[in-house]
């Protein structure tokens, strides 16, 4: 699960310039022009339930540290006696063994040192006295300690998060899939649904699964990439995907989708979106880089990036 | 007694009593004699056996619902808890509409008509849609996932197949509202074949990538019924009134991105093409509005009803010069750059209003940027007096105001206040908002629809259990003090259907001591709340037609002690035992399985 916050970057240009509340949301680290992705996880931690939050998208952890989502904290209607007691006791047990999402409330009279970051490993302590009734006044001024995003707060849905930002998003092309592994600041793609593999300790990532498109046909498969180990593997499996039909025509042997001598020949994007000929670089780095495949005919293939061109003629 | 178990049991809607409707609705309550009274939990209405409605997919089991309904031409189905809007359901959960699909074209020949929301539907969904059924007409996604604009190429394309073996092929409806597309191109629109004339609605919105404009111009142009038409943005405002030449006959017109260099005849073509569109009572789209443009629709202003401004970034004087000149506004949606100012205009211009919805423009920031408090709110429930539906975020609120507004407008069925920051009190009092939402509960009593925000004590919810009788739907955050405050409300709100739940301290006991309420119930949602794992199966336990399911992303749920506290818990009423699509990181509380198969099942299967 994730949340999009959104705050940190964008709003020099915004209109109200508090990006990120409290103390100022300029973010230190590379330009995180992309919304920042947390999601709120626990650790295990035994019997203390401590909340962590995770970076999800490609950010740097500086970029992350300040003004980071709610400073819900100090704004609008001030403190004071907050009478409503905090700590349930009813109810199986105190409020404070319980995980939950961190408020800015947590961390009014605690956290004089800033947890690090916001890092994938790093987690924020809950401590366990803060959960009483808290004093706030006006005055407060609470810069938002990291971590303290709520995930899912305010209720607001996918289709109206950060219409400030939306307005800056004047490319219509932009994709929704995010790529959280863009910094550069020129591409802004607003990441709504995060197909990051980077959620550590989040659902069990046990597929990934690409899409394949192929020349001439109108609807596009998906193969899942965790399932191969080997380039012949994934040839095999797109030849009985595609190819199947053409049985043990010699022209399109799984093989020969990757040595270019066939009709077709394999392609896939990668997250810069250049158009790359599987097989050039070692398996690992194609799984890390690649973001679709697409079987092209081999006629439109010379546009692609240059390869050594074996000159045998492997049947 | 049938008349109990109708009213109680089913939720039936009462169609053509065919003998057959009949015997089978005797049957039933035969079955369930001994159960009438105290199990009102299956959630299916059907209407001469022809529409399916099924709030919540898991309850039957899929054979069930298949064999019993041939004639059927209608379904819609609903899926995922209301907070997966809000990221809080991880993905993977379920919501798999293949296994549906699949089964459906086998066996519903007639289908004319799919509405699915918060559901996961794969290209390969779409494609056999598109093949299945010969009178297809009409496919609504809302708040859908999993496909991309290949399959909506399918759609699309898909009227050329039918087209050779049948005499009309009608696709009536696309409408794929705030669903998340995988936008591989906009070429897919261009598959709609020219022998499709049918088209009444296409709703694009939500989709990211240009689609090719020429034949997006012709569809619109051979569609003569076309009512409803919701561009995405990338359609430039330089060319809506070349569309809207095409189609002046639109009722219903989403734009797309509203901005254009400042060019005097882009402006008048625009303008005058608006002019011509006598029909037209709603707008909507307006993303990143430049205002001079704004004047082009003027002409249309007086016939509005439903003007939908929610992603206009302009400020308080431009969206208040529109709203003043709509006086048969219905509903608006807007966003808080209204402020206070646009909202007392409102409540002056607009008596005719029954919906607001004032969304935040910068949610995750404390400091307010605009000038909106809840004294906008305030003034709209005093001049506005047919006010019925409310969806308010601001900054501040305080009891005062919430007592004001519901002495104002007693006819509220639906009100939804976010206070942005957790626990906000009043903000004149520092008390806590209880008596201010006892006031809405006290004086609204046709409440539907209730979500509460700000501090709140178990006071709150002592009010709401004794005053809101016909409140079906209740979302709370962050608010309570213990067990006693969900206490309150499941035993005292006699029409809770829905309830969400988040950041409460609400726990075991108050769960255990209402377990047969939540049969009555559609679901309950609690996420970080303070509910153990051992009462999840004790509930499950003794409630076995309840699917209890822990969601942990943790992962190590086989392990945990009974003790440890779930992370979210979804319940709901079902016939149909657990279901078989839950990812690793759900549990089903269920001890026993397999001994869940009710009468009804064996009654459905005969």
């Amino acid at each position: 699960m994730d949340v999009t916050l959104g705050l940190l970057d964008h709003i020099p240009a915004g209109d109200d310039g508090g990006g990120g509340g409290g103390g100022g949301g300029v973010p230190s680290g590379g330009s995180t022009t992309n919304r920042s992705i947390l999601t709120v996880s626990k650790e295990d931690n035994k019997n203390t339930m401590v909340m962590s939050s995770e970076v999800t998208s490609g950010e740097s952890l500086d970029g992350l540290e300040l003004g980071l989502g709610l400073s819900i904290g100090g704004g609008g209607g001030g403190g004071g006696g907050l009478k409503s007691k905090m700590v349930a006791n009813g109810g199986g047990g105190g409020w404070s063994q319980y995980a939950r999402i961190l408020t800015a409330k947590d961390f009014h009279t605690s956290l004089v040192s800033k947890p690090n970051s916001c890092s994938s490993s790093s987690s924020v302590n809950i401590p366990n006295s803060s959960t009483s009734g808290t004093k706030r006044t006006a005055t407060d001024s609470v810069s938002p300690p990291n971590g303290t995003s709520v995930v899912g707060w305010p209720p607001v849905s996918k289709a109206h998060r950060m219409p400030t930002l939306a307005n800056q998003i004047k490319s219509a092309t932009e994709n929704f899939v995010s790529k959280p592994e863009q910094n550069k600041s020129k591409n802004q793609t607003i990441g709504i649904k995060d197909y990051s593999d980077e959620r550590n300790g989040l659902s069990n990532k046990k597929y990934r699964s690409v899409k394949v498109n192929m020349d001439g046909t109108l609807i596009g498969r998906k193969v899942d990439l965790n399932a191969h180990t080997s380039y012949e593997m994934l040839a095999q499996t797109l030849h009985e995907m595609f190819f199947s039909r053409w049985s043990s025509t010699e022209a399109v042997k799984p093989s020969r989708l990757l040595d270019g001598t066939s009709e077709f020949v394999l392609t896939y994007e990668d997250k810069d979106g250049d158009c790359m000929l599987v097989g050039d670089v070692p398996w690992e780095m194609f799984l890390s880089s690649v973001k679709r495949l697409r079987i092209m005919k081999n006629s439109d293939s010379n546009e692609l990036a240059p390869r050594f061109q074996e000159t045998n003629d492997s049947v | 007694m049938l008349q109990v178990f109708e009213a109680r049991l089913f939720e039936l809607v009462t169609g053509e009593i065919g003998s057959e409707l009949v015997a089978g609705r005797i049957v039933m309550a035969i079955s369930f004699r001994e159960e009438v009274l105290e199990h009102s939990w299956y959630a299916i209405e059907w209407w001469c056996q022809r529409r399916i409605f099924i709030g919540n997919c898991y309850v039957v089991s899929l054979a069930m619902k298949i064999r019993r309904f041939p004639e059927v031409r209608s379904v819609e189905l609903k899926w995922k808890p209301h907070f997966a809007d809000f990221n809080l359901v991880p993905d993977g959960w379920g919501g798999y509409f293949y296994p549906w699909i699949c089964e459906m074209a086998r066996v519903y020949p007639l289908l004319e008509e799919i509405k699915l929301k918060r559901m996961v539907v794969t290209d390969e969904c779409l494609e056999l849609i598109s093949k299945s059924f010969k009178n297809f007409k009409v496919l609504v996604l809302s708040s859908c996932e999993g496909f991309s604009t290949d399959g909506l190429a399918a759609i699309a394309a898909n009227c050329r197949h039918c087209c050779m073996l049948f005499a009309s092929w009608n696709l009536r409806e696309l409408d794929l509202r705030e669903s998340e597309v995988e936008d591989l191109s906009g070429h897919w629109l261009s598959h709609f074949p020219d022998s499709c004339t049918s088209l009444q609605s296409l709703n694009m919105s939500c989709l990211a990538s240009e689609v090719n404009f020429s034949a997006l111009q012709r569809l619109i142009a051979r569609s003569p019924n076309l009512k409803t038409l919701r561009l995405n943005r990338a359609v430039p405002l330089e060319k809506l009134s070349t569309l809207l030449h095409r189609a002046p006959q639109l009722v219903e017109l989403g734009t797309g991105a509203y901005s254009a260099e400042i060019r005097p005849n882009v402006y008048s073509n625009l303008a005058e093409a608006f002019s011509r569109c006598k029909e037209l009572m709603g707008l909507s789209g307006f993303w990143d509005v430049v205002p001079s443009y704004l004047p082009a629709i003027y002409s249309v202003c007086s016939r509005l009803t439903s003007l939908n401004l929610s992603y206009a970034t302009i400020q308080s004087p431009d969206v208040t010069k529109i709203v003043t000149q709509c006086p048969n506004l219905q509903s608006l949606s807007v966003l808080d750059y209204i402020e206070d100012a646009g909202l007392h205009a409102l409540s002056l211009s607009c008596k005719d209003l029954r919906e607001l919805r004032v969304f935040p423009s910068d949610p995750f920031v404390a400091d307010a940027n605009v000038s909106l408090t809840e004294q906008g709110l305030v003034a709209v429930s005093e001049g506005c007096l047919k006010l019925q539906s409310v969806l308010y975020f601001c900054r501040q609120m305080s009891n005062a105001a919430l007592t004001t507004i519901a002495k104002n407008r007693p006819n509220l069925n639906c009100f939804r206040l976010c206070i942005l920051e957790p626990r906000a009190p009043d903000y004149l009092t520092l008390e806590p908002l209880d008596n201010g939402f006892g006031a809405i509960v006290d004086h609204c009593k046709q409440l539907q629809r209730l979500s509460l925000s700000g501090l709140l004590t178990d006071l709150v919810f002592e009010y709401i259990g004794n005053r809101a009788k016909k409140l079906e739907m209740l979302s709370i955050a962050f608010a309570g003090d213990s067990d006693m405050g969900l206490h309150h409300v499941l035993s005292g709100c006699d029409s809770l259907r829905k309830l969400e739940i988040r950041d409460c301290p609400f726990g075991d006991k108050a769960l255990l001591d209402n377990v047969s309420k939540l049969e009555t119930m559609r679901s309950l949602w609690m996420s970080s709340c303070s509910v153990s794992l051992g009462a999840c199966k004790r509930l499950s336990q003794k409630m076995p037609r309840l699917n209890v399911e822990v969601i942990d992303e943790q992962g190590d749920l086989d392990s945990r002690s009974d003790n440890s506290p779930v992370e979210k818990l979804y319940v709901y009423r079902t016939v149909a035992g657990p279901r078989l699509d839950m990812p690793s990181f759900i549990r089903n509380m269920d001890q026993n399985p397999t001994c869940r198969r009710y009468s009804l099942e064996k009654l459905f299967s005969e």
